[in-house]
């Protein structure tokens, strides 16, 4: 109920209502803030009103869709989004250096198995088959969501161990406003933007301007040597520049247009392996483009979406680009009180020009969401999709889970969430069609997901317990893998995995006085069995996968007192394997992290915000990926300014 | 009494000496100075390379003992090992060349500055000289190949780099000269060590693989798709006194020498199919004894024990994980295998 609640209030404040309140009763002398306590006015003015995006997580009964806090956002501006989620969560993300490339695993999975979005786009590189969250500032977007094991019904390609959504977020209301922020640290690092934005009742705009830079020389022991000398690390600077478009207008009172762009580019000096002297320079530079147009009839929302995605990857002077171009649409309504539906349609023309091909291809998915509530506390999603590309049907992905309210009373909550999906990844362009090499006969990486979970909210005076634990089984078959043939690496349908875990999240609050105590934690244990074996001399069936950790661990305690945060970040991250023999182990670490921010320094003009963070306090050596050194302790100053 | 101190004199004497002498015996062995070194190459982008010892007798492989011996990883990619001067070198494509004492493999010193893509080494007048690629340019072509001159063999900085053409493989010292074998420009040239340039190039029959000495003749050994050729080479001119061709399918750069004039060399069809195999060649009678006395696929290097007369071919598994080791008698039947480290390459037989 709550989320069809959510889905409704969604729907009025599209249409210009806030919080239920007509648009003529915001002129009235109170409005409600954002906790729904009353306040009396002196003045009138403006009403911040979010502009309208669908839920993601309406119809994700039995999953997990958690939308990170915007705090924790905000003192990583500048900062890379690997660097968030390394930091803040329990996901494990493959860093190959400091501000260098970092792909995401999720319940065990591979590099591309996770779909990534930006306001509702399919941000996955076509070629590639995945994001390097390295080059996502956070700075980019507003909102952050994960979505925790398969969505393939949800969301098509790539999602078998999970989704990132990236959403930026309009208000109307707000009138002028102009905000700079400034982020130095350790290691040349210094970052600056520049955001202004003009909203009214009917019309919202932002402009975002960024630029990212770091020298990247941070001490590192240089194991490769004689000796094991302490050296700076050469070769690792990087740049990136970005500005961010976005749009809303109220058309009429049922109809809102709204449109982002975002540009960022990012100039990387690739840092080496240790012991090695490589000199590799890559250029990333992306486009992306989005329109929605939503109606809003009754109980019924039109979306009608476009898009437009452009990718140039620049290595060594070696050019790679891709175009994907996006119309989509679909039709959310609320068929009776217990069920409502979303009906789709997706095209995506995609064009690769490549170093070594070019290619084109055309997709088309259907997919169908339903939400029944079959009781008060019994709720299910059905989601269904068909994937179609170039005339090949990719495995069709039904997924259905459900969430029931076991216990409910006014001190706490229990709840069951279930969930059984199927999931696919259609081969990238560069697995079919790379020269030499690629192999166009090879079949979409297809798995099973079920996963059973609790959720428990608990709460007593001032104490507040959020807590849910889930556990997975997860079964991917047709896996890609690349391998040797002869000086040509090739392709193949090879791999099968089995892949169980546990996630454990945490969020308590206890409020004493003028003091507020905070407490975050996050655990996944991951267990990822290969199962086959690729040649007769082949070591690897019953082993874990590389580079994927059995534990991850983190959790953060913060206090609040007034304007000042602070706050202790801990973060364990268990051994990995560098081969699927297991013989070569990378040894676990741990990190400590501490910051203390002042926030809401108000004067008659400006409100600002100060931070400083230092990472790694104890300075402690560390290899995330095999011979890829990372910085030591480093310290970081973030200065936010609102006009 | 004098007669007795000398006797006793004498006999003392001849205590010490067998004394010594005894002592001398006793010193015992290296713990790798006899057994099978496997070159493990590693992963590109891990670097992982590593040598493995194993005993052919015992059966016991030591893992990673460059790491177990010096405590830090090899930290590279392992293309060449040479022992000489009382010395192993280690030669990493990835720049660098690691310098241990072959008996216990603890680090004697190393060049670690300077270098690219370095491929083989060889020692004379108590100088190192590496061949190294050079660094690529946009093309990933080699243009600017060189052989580096460092002045200690226990290696230090390089003193000199000598242009050669593009991308020099395997090197031979013969008297005042180094032979080089270069791949991209398929020439053979002679280094002149009183000037330490090139002083002549010939052009090779095919990608050059490496020299070899047979019944006192200094061969270069190349091939092609098609064929495989002998190279006769004038050990005091370095000209190329003749080439004899044989035709065999699919030979690769991955041979050894087993008996008889004979040699093995590793086949592969390469993509798509990919079907690998140990061929017997004579050179001697110039022509191919089997063209497969072994098959499979992922066959990365290959080892010949004289002493066992055992043949070992690494499989490198994908390059998923660590490879394994094919122990083959002389006719190429199975004997064992054995796990090593990833992508073994080569091997150094001691006996």
């Amino acid at each position: 109920m709550i989320f069809l609640a959510s889905f409704i209030q969604c729907l009025f404040l599209g249409m210009g209502f806030n919080n239920g309140i007509p648009e003529e009763g915001l002129k009235n002398s109170f409005i409600l803030d954002s906790i729904g306590e009353i306040l009396p006015l002196d003045t009138v003015e403006l009403v911040p009103v979010e502009v309208f995006s669908p839920s993601l997580e309406k119809y994700t009964y039995g999953q997990l869709v958690r939308r990170m806090k915007d705090d924790d956002l905000e003192s990583f501006q500048g900062l890379s989004l690997s660097d968030y989620l390394q930091q803040r969560t329990g996901l494990f993300l493959r860093q190959y250096g400091a501000g260098m490339l970092a792909s995401l695993t999720m319940r065990g999975t591979s590099a591309g198995h996770n779909a990534v979005f930006w306001n509702g786009l399919p941000i996955n590189s076509p070629s590639l088959g995945q994001t390097d969250f390295s080059i996502l500032p956070i700075g980019g977007f507003d909102e952050l969501y994960l979505h925790f094991g398969s969505g393939g019904a949800l969301y098509g390609t790539d999602a078998i161990g999970g989704a990132v959504h990236l959403n930026s977020k309009l208000k109307f209301g707000q009138g002028h406003g102009l905000q700079l922020g400034t982020h130095a640290g350790s290691f040349g690092r210094w970052n600056q933007q520049v955001q202004y934005g003009f909203s009214s009742e009917k019309i919202s705009l932002r402009t975002r301007v960024y630029k990212n830079v770091a020298q990247n020389d941070f001490l590192f022991r240089n194991i490769a040597k004689p000796g094991t000398p302490i050296e700076r690390q050469e070769h690792a600077a990087f740049q990136q520049t970005g500005i961010s478009q976005d749009l809303a207008f109220q058309l009429s009172s049922d109809q809102l247009l709204s449109s982002s762009l975002w540009y960022n580019q990012t100039e990387r000096e690739i840092q080496p392996v240790i012991g090695s002297n490589t000199l590799d320079e890559q250029i990333d530079r992306n486009l992306r483009w989005v329109m929605d147009y939503f109606k809003f009839i009754g109980k019924a929302t039109w979306n009608f979406k476009t898009g437009l995605l452009k990718d140039h990857l620049i290595f060594n002077g070696s050019q790679n680009s891709t175009m994907q171009l996006f119309l989509i649409g679909d039709l959310d309504w609320e068929i009776s009180p217990g069920i409502s539906s979303k009906s789709g349609i997706r095209y995506t023309h995609i064009q690769g020009k490549l170093s070594t091909y070019s290619a084109q291809e055309d997709r088309l998915e259907l997919y169908q969401s339903t939400n029944l509530s079959l009781s008060e506390d019994l709720h299910v999603s059905i989601n269904l999709r068909q994937f179609i590309y170039e005339g090949n049907f990719a495995p069709f992905t039904p997924s259905l889970g459900m969430d029931w309210l076991i216990l409910s009373n006014k001190g706490q909550e229990l709840k069951f969430n279930t969930n059984g999906a199927r999931s696919f990844k259609v081969p990238t362009l560069n697995d079919r069609f790379w020269e030499p090499g690629g192999n166009p006969d090879l079949a979409p990486e297809s798995s099973w997901n079920a996963e059973l979970g609790v959720s428990h909210i608990w709460r007593r005076g001032s104490l507040m317990l959020n807590q849910r634990l889930t556990h997975y089984q997860m079964w991917v078959n047709n896996w890609i893998i690349w391998l040797p043939k002869g000086s040509i690496w090739s392709p193949e349908n090879i791999r099968e995995v089995h892949n169980k875990g546990l996630e454990y999240f945490l969020d308590a609050d206890y409020k004493m006085e003028n003091w507020t105590f905070e407490l975050q934690g996050n655990y996944n244990w991951t267990s990822a069995i290969n199962q086959s074996e690729i040649t007769d001399n082949d070591r690897s069936a019953g082993n874990q996968l590389p580079y994927t950790p059995v534990h991850k661990f983190q959790t953060l305690l913060g206090i609040k007192r007034g304007i000042w945060n602070t706050y202790v970040n801990y973060q364990f991250t268990g051994s990995r394997f560098v081969g699927t023999d297991n013989q070569d182990i990378i040894p676990s670490f741990q990190l400590w992290d501490w910051g203390i921010r002042m926030r809401e320094i108000e004067t008659t003009w400006i409100k600002g915000s100060i931070g400083i963070q230092i990472n790694n306090i104890m300075n402690t050596s560390y290899q995330v990926m095999r011979l890829r050194a990372m910085p030591g302790r480093n310290y970081q100053i973030n200065i936010q300014i609102k006009l | 009494m004098r007669k007795f101190n000398q006797t006793v004199l004498v006999i003392l004497i001849l205590f010490g000496i067998l004394s010594c002498v005894e002592e001398g015996q006793q010193i015992p062995l290296g713990e790798f100075e006899k057994g099978v070194l496997v070159i493990n190459e590693g992963a590109f982008g891990v670097n992982d390379g590593e040598i493995y010892h194993y005993d052919p007798i015992t059966g016991l492989i030591k893992s990673n003992i460059f790491e177990g011996k010096n405590r830090r990883p090899f930290a590279g990619l392992i293309q060449d090992m040479v022992e000489a001067e009382g010395r192993l070198y280690l030669v990493a494509n990835t720049g660098k060349v690691e310098v241990v004492d072959p008996r216990d493999f603890l680090s004697k010193g190393a060049v670690v500055e300077g270098l690219d893509i370095s491929r083989s080494i060889v020692t004379t007048n108590q100088k190192l000289f590496i061949a190294d690629w050079g660094p690529y340019d946009a093309n990933f072509n080699s243009p600017n190949s060189y052989v580096a001159v460092v002045d200690d063999l226990d290696g230090g900085g390089i003193t000199k780099k000598i242009p050669v053409s593009s991308r020099p493989e395997k090197m031979f010292v013969s008297g005042n000269q180094i032979f080089v074998a270069t791949t991209a420009g398929k020439k053979l040239e002679v280094i002149s060590l009183d000037s330490e340039t090139i002083t002549s190039f010939q052009d090779l029959e095919g990608s050059p693989g490496g020299f070899f000495e047979l019944l006192g003749t200094l061969i270069l050994y190349a091939y092609d798709a098609e064929m495989v050729y002998f190279h006769q080479i004038d050990k005091t001119t370095g000209n190329i006194q003749g080439v004899l061709p044989v035709g065999l399918k699919w030979a690769t750069s991955n041979f050894t020498l087993s008996e008889d004039g004979e040699m093995l060399i590793i086949t592969s069809t390469g993509w798509p199919d990919y079907n690998d195999a140990i061929a017997r060649v004579s050179i001697v009678n110039r022509q191919v004894l089997n063209e497969a006395i072994f098959t499979g696929s992922g066959f990365y290097g290959i080892g010949y024990h004289p002493g066992l007369k055992e043949i070992y071919v690494g499989d490198n598994n994908g390059f998923q994980g660590n490879g394994t080791v094919i122990v083959l008698d002389q006719n190429g039947q199975q004997k064992k295998s054995f796990a090593v480290g990833r992508g073994p390459s080569g091997f150094l037989v001691k006996e």
